[in-house]
């Protein structure tokens, strides 16, 4: 995941996303489960020590001195994280036991302040904040890593799943996207499905449609130049395109994008919009989660489904960056 | 099932407030104009609604009229019927 942005600029920023995350998974995936699995008896308490005994306690890492080494180490061990939660998420699916978490549950007005997760705040100067998330995301490992073991200790999940599960969510990454942009550059009617019923034309890729509401699909053209925004949260559809890029969940993004788009993409991306060129922004919900379809470059006739999918970057998928011309 | 309200192409204003409607829709787009660009219908949402909204549409807003910076650049939100009155 840090290979995706080789140039670290914006410390605060990075810090910020980590924390909005980290508190994002905490308290909507992960916390929530648990309590759900202890109060329903799906999994005993005996059955979280035991596996937490199983895990042993996590090594320590040295703190890397060099404060850009310590950020990319904690995204990576928050991308661990979400992995390892998306890995024993998905090996569990028991029909009457959804998760309830505070949103949900205000709209459909069960809403009870006694079972909040408070959003936890992380305070100090930089280092003192890094310390902080190095400290929670490591007792958020602990916990996903004992309830995993638990849920294999109770029988309701296999070890085989699991690793099947792991496998097939490493595998998530932006690819999924470049082969739908791949297809519909080389496929004019596999577009206009695409533009029309989102998910269902993805299953001609044989791509999972998913279950994360639907999707919208903002074409560029020589006329627009789209990009995508969740400014409520941070809706994607995850479960189609990977994670978006760690600069999707900050505040600076989401207020600024709505309010003034072109300077933002200037000033954020270094992406010159052409004047002729209007930028449509497309705010995300839960019900409607939106992808870019970039416009293909020049330079590229006679390429191969394969070799162009190969040219489309996460970055292009949210509408913060173009595609470059290959060579 | 009721029919929607709105087509393709009409133009509509978002209420300032509305009583027990989807709590989704952005402050910023509150009592501003917009056209429907898309309608889906009732979307089906269990993950994160109880009961299902009214139907689903996107409507378009320029940047001038939400932020008051001029300019061609729009931003397009999706938001359902309850908020929507025509303009």
């Amino acid at each position: 995941m840090s290979g995706d942005h080789p140039h670290m600029q914006d410390f605060e920023g990075h810090v910020e996303a980590v924390a909005s995350d980290l508190e994002y998974f905490r308290r909507k995936r992960i916390e929530p489960r648990v309590l759900l699995y202890l109060r329903r008896g799906i999994i005993g308490w005996g059955d979280l020590f035991g596996g937490h005994d199983e895990i042993g306690s996590a090594d320590e890492p040295e703190p890397q001195a060099d404060l850009e080494l310590r950020i990319r180490a904690l995204e990576d061990s928050l991308d661990e994280l979400i992995l390892a939660s998306a890995t024993v998420t998905a090996g569990v699916r028991l029909a009457d036991h959804t998760v309830a978490i505070d949103d949900n549950r205000t709209e459909r007005g069960d809403y009870n302040p006694e079972f909040r997760l408070p959003t936890r705040s992380y305070e100090g100067d930089i280092e003192t904040r890094i310390g902080l998330l190095e400290k929670a995301i490591t007792d958020a490992r602990h916990l996903v890593a004992a309830f995993t073991r638990a849920l294999v200790l109770a029988g309701q999940v296999t070890e085989e799943d699991l690793a099947a599960n792991r496998s097939r969510l490493s595998e998530l990454g932006h690819r999924n996207g470049a082969r739908i942009v791949a297809r519909a550059w080389v496929d004019p009617e596999f577009k206009q499905r695409l533009l029309e019923t989102g998910r269902e034309a993805v299953r001609e890729l044989d791509i999972p449609p998913g279950r994360l509401g639907r999707l919208g699909v903002a074409e560029n053209t020589e006329d627009a130049h789209n990009i995508v925004v969740c400014t409520l949260c941070s809706c994607y559809p995850h479960d189609l395109l990977g994670n978006p890029p760690w600069w999707y969940r900050t505040d600076e993004y989401k207020t600024r994008i709505v309010t003034e788009p072109r300077e933002t993409i200037r000033d954020m991306f270094g992406l010159e919009i052409d004047p002729d060129r209007k930028v449509v922004v497309h705010d995300s919900t839960s019900d409607v989660r939106w992808m870019v379809l970039p416009r293909r470059p020049d330079g590229t006739e006679g390429m191969s489904e394969e070799e162009l999918a190969e040219l489309v970057t996460a970055e292009s998928l949210v509408g913060s960056a173009e595609i470059a011309s290959p060579g | 099932m009721s029919a929607d309200r709105f087509t393709v192409g009409d133009r509509v204003r978002v209420l300032a407030t509305v009583q027990d409607g989807n709590p989704r829709t952005p402050r910023y787009v509150r009592d501003k104009r917009g056209v429907i660009t898309a309608r889906y219908g009732v979307v089906v949402n269990p993950l994160d609604h109880h009961e299902p909204y009214p139907p689903l549409y996107t409507v378009e807003f320029r940047v001038e009229e939400l932020s008051g910076v001029p300019g061609p650049d729009l931003v397009t939100a999706d938001l359902h019927e309850e908020w929507l009155e025509p303009a």
